[in-house]
């Protein structure tokens, strides 16, 4: 008999949650030792698939067969006995824990006291946590407490609790997206290792780079829909990225040339300390200029939100000057440095850009409500807000169910993305800031989110750019600076640098 | 003077300890995830099943029978824990605000213990009461270690249910820091999410992680039910619940800090009623020693608020399915 | 009315109506008549006659008096309400209430010789800023210490509740009662027993005052940009720190304005309704007062028909239980009924929510696909964050 080469075979899946089928007629399978890619922008369902196999759902149709056997995964508890282990998005660490103790939480080693007392016996589980560290060259101390640790050792600590448990089938979602190049060019050596010691390796992910790196073969999905599956040899980015999105896509934008005027934004030597009195911003400074998209480039965590927050007022500073147009706004409070002229699209679109249970008209006039005619004498005059409602959702397209009086909560992300470009662009200041402005938006919404940067650029304002996507500020940016451990690196024109020279500085390689 | 301090130590133990254990539930709970404001509640709702238990036995077998106190002892935890499953359920099933949820078990406590005490005593016992005498329980002395001085009033006049307190939170310490159950007990209170990924069942955990509270805080009712109270009435809801809740706070959600927490309540009780009672101040002067533990805990917590940290996962409502 | 207040009232009725259904059963199990019983709760109140009067009284004897009795109620649920509002929790209204309570009774209720007018008006004013006080310094602490409001609201209730104590029984007692002396009549809000065409009526100031208080409620919380900076605050308070608003403000001013609103419920409870203090007892009315605050959706005007409906069944219980014999203390089980089922209500409104939005699936599928691949579990914060929280 034929040995079945297929460890994992999902057929015909198809998965609905209200009002959308995340799944529909899916069917993959996947070798043995093999490094299988997942591809596919937000919201192609890549999650939803994993997730049942990982048994977190429950298929409405369709059968999952382990090594040629039928499944009904129905918990997280029932694959891993299948020998099936999951490295979430979100890390799920307890953070008060120890290393060790989580990675034993859930399959700990018991020992008896005086012969009658079970205990968990963290002294045995250390010890193997070191050794299980040691032998696939993840290197991690068992007793630091998580919190003190940093992202790529959680990560690590992730991928140890799968091993810990034999895990034979390993996913791994989107777990690039939190790591600096460096440190992503260490993971995929560990999957590559790892695949090479004869684990099978599920990766889910929307980089098409990554899966040229490591991939054997790739599965696109599109809508909930399987585009089809490919060797990974002899297949181009650009062909994936348009089997992805499902159209040809233009990798490079329309992009007239720089027009700068006079500074806009003058920050020096700023220094700002997060809550626990962490300098995390240490001595920065930089000017924007009218006309100009000034981006900061750097890996999550290095300070450059905090920058943002830093000139919007969001978070205090603790050293160093701000001027936008020549008045020094930084002793001003939020609302009066928004006066003085400054947008903010801020990171977080849901927590902190809306008020998700405000109407939408509500939230459209998030900046105005207490100027007049938004007011008179502090009562709010509802028919102006309703009028300036209706004027941005017409200008700025933003689609939901019940116009001015829907929930911003049941928007899509796209529209509520929408909703807060169109608002504060609609301030007219002379200064906005954009952090990672198209985060989870598919290609539609991210072209037209791009454009509308370039278009404030070219009605000279000035614009700041921060973003964790490399390709993003390589389109835009007219200038670069690249942060690294709360100081630029780097600051230079956008044409100076090469994508490999901004990685460098990112990681702290490089210093000037 | 020495009489004194020994009575302190005396009361302070025996006020000390009900509080202590219900500060452990309280514990289980919050470690959870479950924020717990029901311990008022739990507690009162503890005392009148056991004390309804015990004016049931008592009658049957006599004054001077001990099986009444010990199976009040118990029901009093059975009483607690089942009643604590309300709170479970709302908390956790239907996913109500945890406040708010304790806030509901707490009046609801009250109005059905005292309902259901003259309901009962009308309508079973034929005599019209508001309370189930219990009277105070008998209390005992160990020979020879009582007689060392200070340190001996510890051996003195101890009532049996300090014993089974001292127990029943060394068996809470092991389970909770030491056994597989606790790691993830405590692990749901931080990233349920993470215990979920392990394999286990966060709703599971902390509902039993309630009902523990429920069973602890019940134990606590009856003590004062059979010390300070001598009695099962509507008397039961003094605010020790909440004592318990400043109690643990101050210890930080840790067992043996809220144990010294308890300490410092229990002996600024009972020294502050041994001085009004030697100064010979009028009683209305112990009212002014129970704000103290109140007090303190406002001010620790505004001063080292930094170093007070509740659990990361408190009050959060945990839902695997959320999409 | 939208959909939700149309859901919300459904699940309000629902759950009253079970909740007395419920007590109705136990009526029944103790052998009395459950409708004469609930009517007898009506009769207590003067909303239905009696069979008969002693002397100088009448049905409108027992309205007004009834009405007296709600009054505290108004104010205190509008108190609950207008913290919740802005994502606090006020469990401290029955502490604010003794506070305001106590500070103006010694203060204006002893004093001789101030003509009734001027008494009144400063007895409604020292209470409104007494609790007014209390409540500041709560939203201080959260504000300055981040200490969480529920936390420090008990701790202040207690250390209230047996100050005020110490002080009356040092100072204040009258030794027959048990409670504080009696307050002037000059400084009660109640006009007690006035006689009028030869009945006698409680006439209580305090409910207009309360009918004032809920419109002016309801106005600052729907109308104005206070209104508006306040539900921001509530609701998401990253995004109103965003938005320019002051978000330490707003939690100081919503919860002063809380413990205003508890202060003017305690003078209309003890110089009203009563006119002295019985020490040592934290009354149940700012408790209560979540649960008609919850089963009024936290809206001025469902507070107002809730509060109605609780004290109903709170006033009541002592006729009820004269006429019936039964224990008064069932009004309270049927109460802590109500208020069991409205702390269910999000769960069973959520469940309807998604049954109409199932109707109508284009409102919920962008949203459910902008999340469709973040995958496997979220969390989701509901309580104002026990005991931390991120600092604002």
């Amino acid at each position: 008999m034929a040995e079945n080469p297929y460890i994992v075979e999902m057929r015909h899946i198809t998965k609905r949650f209200p009002g959308i089928v995340a799944n529909d007629d899916v069917t993959i399978s996947v070798k043995k030792g093999e490094i299988y890619a997942l591809l596919g922008e937000n919201g192609a369902g890549k999650s939803t698939l994993m997730s049942m196999l990982f048994g977190m759902y429950e298929p409405d149709e369709g059968q999952i067969l382990i090594r040629g056997k039928e499944e009904k995964i129905e918990s997280p508890s029932y694959a891993a006995g299948l020998n099936i282990g999951m490295v979430h998005q979100h890390f799920k660490l307890v953070s008060n824990y120890t290393i060790a103790e989580n990675i034993v939480l859930g399959m700990e080693l018991m020992k008896k006291a005086v012969g009658i007392f079970p205990y968990v016996d963290m002294k045995s589980a250390n010890r193997e946590v070191a050794e299980l560290s040691k032998q696939y060259g993840l290197e991690v101390n068992p007793t630091d407490v998580i919190s003190d640790v940093n992202v790529s050792t959680r990560q690590r600590v992730e991928i140890l609790k799968m091993l810990y448990r034999k895990a034979e089938i390993l996913i791994f979602d989107e777990p690039t997206a939190v790591l600096t190049p460096q440190e992503i060019q260490s993971l995929l050596q560990i999957i590559r290792n790892l695949r090479d010691g004869g684990k099978t390796i599920i990766l889910i992910t929307h980089k098409l780079e990554e899966i040229r790196q490591v991939a054997d073969r790739c599965a696109i999905l599109r809508r909930g829909k399987l585009v089809g599956v490919y060797d990974v040899a002899g297949m181009d980015a650009k062909k994936m990225a348009s089997l992805m999105v499902g159209h040809e896509v233009q990798l490079t934008l329309d992009k007239k040339p720089m027009q700068a005027g006079a500074a806009v934004l003058d920050v020096e030597n700023l220094h700002v300390e997060n809550e626990d009195g962490f300098e995390v911003v240490k001595g920065v400074s930089f000017q924007v200029r009218a006309g100009e998209i000034f981006a900061i480039a750097g890996v999550s965590g290095n300070g450059q939100t905090e920058i943002a927050d830093a000139v919007a007022g969001l978070m205090k500073v603790s050293g160093g000057n701000i001027e936008i147009n020549g008045t020094d706004i930084t002793h001003f409070d939020v609302r009066k440095r928004a006066e003085t002229g400054l947008s903010y699209i801020p990171e977080d679109r849901q927590q902190v850009g809306l008020v998700l249970d405000f109407s939408l008209e509500d939230n459209l006039a998030l900046r105005n409500y207490y100027k007049e005619p938004f007011q008179k004498n502090s009562v709010l005059q509802r028919p102006v807000f309703h009028k300036y409602g209706n004027e941005l959702i017409a200008k700025y397209d933003i689609r939901s169910a019940n116009g001015n009086e829907t929930m911003v909560r049941s928007m899509s992300g796209g529209n509520q993305q929408k909703a807060i470009v169109g608002r504060e662009i609609e301030q007219d200041a002379p200064l906005t800031i954009f952090v990672q402005p198209t985060r989870g938006l598919d290609i539609g919404a991210i072209e037209n989110i791009h454009r509308q940067i370039l278009e404030e650029r070219d009605k000279g304002k000035a614009v700041l750019l921060i973003s964790l996507e490399l390709d993003e500020i390589m389109q835009l940016a007219d200038t670069i600076a690249v942060i690294y451990n709360g100081q630029f690196g780097k600051i230079a024109p956008a044409a100076d640098f090469t994508t490999a020279e901004v990685g460098e500085y990112m990681m702290g390689v490089k210093k000037s | 003077m020495l009489n004194a301090i020994n009575s302190v130590i005396i009361d302070g133990m025996s006020f000390t300890l009900p509080l202590f254990i219900m500060a452990i539930g309280g514990i289980y709970s919050e470690r959870s995830g479950i924020t717990n404001l029901a311990l008022e509640g739990l507690q009162g709702m503890g005392a009148f099943v056991g004390a309804l238990v015990a004016y049931i036995l008592g009658q049957q077998l006599g004054g001077d029978s001990r099986v009444p106190f010990y199976m009040a002892m118990l029901f009093a935890m059975l009483g607690g824990c089942v009643y604590s499953m309300l709170h479970a359920f709302l908390c956790i099933r239907l996913k109500a605000n945890q406040v708010i949820s304790g806030v509901v078990v707490n009046i609801l406590a009250m109005a059905l213990t005292s309902f259901l005490t003259k309901a009962i005593n009308r309508t079973a016992f034929g005599a019209p009461s508001d309370k189930f005498d219990l009277g105070v329980s008998d209390r005992f002395t160990v020979p020879g270690i009582s007689k060392i001085p200070i340190l001996g009033a510890f051996f003195t006049k101890v009532y049996p249910f300090e014993v089974i307190i001292i127990i029943a939170a060394v068996i809470a310490w092991y389970f909770l820091y030491r056994t597989r159950f606790g790691l993830r007990l405590r692990a749901c209170g931080d990233n349920p999410a993470a215990v979920d990924a392990a394999g286990g069942d966060v709703a599971k955990t902390r509902f039993i992680a309630v009902m523990v509270s429920g069973a602890l805080s019940g134990l606590a009712g009856m003590c004062f039910a059979y010390s300070i109270s001598a009695k099962f009435s509507s008397d039961i809801y003094m605010g020790y619940g909440y004592l318990a809740i400043a109690g643990y706070i101050f210890g930080n959600w840790e067992i043996l800090p809220s144990l010294f927490a308890c300490l410092i309540f229990g002996f600024a009780r009972s020294a502050g009623s041994e001085i009004v009672l030697a100064a010979g101040l009028p009683t209305a002067y112990s009212d002014l020693i129970m704000i103290l533990p109140y007090a303190l805990t406002l001010v620790l917590l505004i001063f080292f608020s930094k170093h007070n940290a509740a659990p990361h996962a408190l009050g959060e409502i945990y839902d695997k399915a959320k999409r | 009315m939208n959909q939700r207040s149309k859901n919300f009232l459904k699940v309000a009725v629902i759950s009253v109506l079970l909740s007395l259904l419920a007590g109705a059963v136990v009526i029944l199990i103790l052998g009395k008549n459950p409708l004469s019983a609930y009517y007898n709760l009506l009769q207590g109140c003067g909303l239905a006659p009696k069979a008969k009067y002693g002397g100088s009284q009448s049905q409108l004897t027992d309205l007004s008096s009834y009405i007296d009795y709600w009054t505290p109620m108004i104010f205190a649920a509008l108190s609950c309400a207008f913290a919740m509002k802005a994502g606090l929790f006020n469990i401290g209204i029955s502490g604010q209430m003794l506070t305001a309570g106590f500070i103006a009774t010694i203060t204006v209720g002893y004093a001789e010789n101030l003509p009734g007018p001027v008494a009144k008006i400063l007895v409604v004013l020292i209470g409104a800023a007494a609790g007014m006080g209390v409540g500041a310094l709560i939203g201080f602490l959260k504000y300055k210490f981040n200490i969480n409001e529920v936390v420090s609201s008990i701790m202040l209730n207690y250390i209230a509740k047996y100050i005020i104590s110490f002080f009356i029984q040092m100072y204040f007692i009258d030794p027959v009662s048990r409670q504080s002396r009696n307050i002037t009549d000059a400084a009660r809000l109640t006009f007690h027993q006035v006689d009028v065409g030869g009945y006698k009526y409680d006439l209580p100031i305090g409910f207009i005052l309360a009918l004032i208080a809920t419109f002016v409620v309801k106005f600052v919380m729907d109308k104005t940009v206070y209104g508006y900076d306040i539900k921001a605050v509530g609701l998401n308070r990253t995004a109103a720190k965003y938005a320019g608003i002051r978000v330490g403000r707003g939690i100081v001013s919503s919860m002063a304005i809380s413990g205003l609103l508890a202060g003017i419920a305690g003078v209309t409870y003890y110089l009203g309704y009563f006119s002295s203090i019985q020490p040592k007892v934290l009354i149940s009315t700012g408790f209560d007062a979540i649960a008609v605050c919850l089963l009024g959706n936290s809206e001025p005007v469902g507070i107002l028909v809730a509060s109605f409906l609780i004290e109903i069944i709170s006033k009541g219980s002592a006729y009820m239980s004269s006429q019936a014999g039964l224990e008064s203390e069932i009004a309270s089980v049927v109460t802590g009924l109500i208020l069991l089922a409205s702390a269910c209500n999000a769960y069973f409104l959520g469940r309807m929510q998604r049954r109409q939005d199932r109707k109508h699936p284009a409102l919920l599928s962008a949203a459910v696909a902008t999340s469709a691949d973040s995958g496997g579990s979220a969390q989701v914060k509901n309580s104002p964050e026990a005991g931390k929280g991120k600092k604002v």
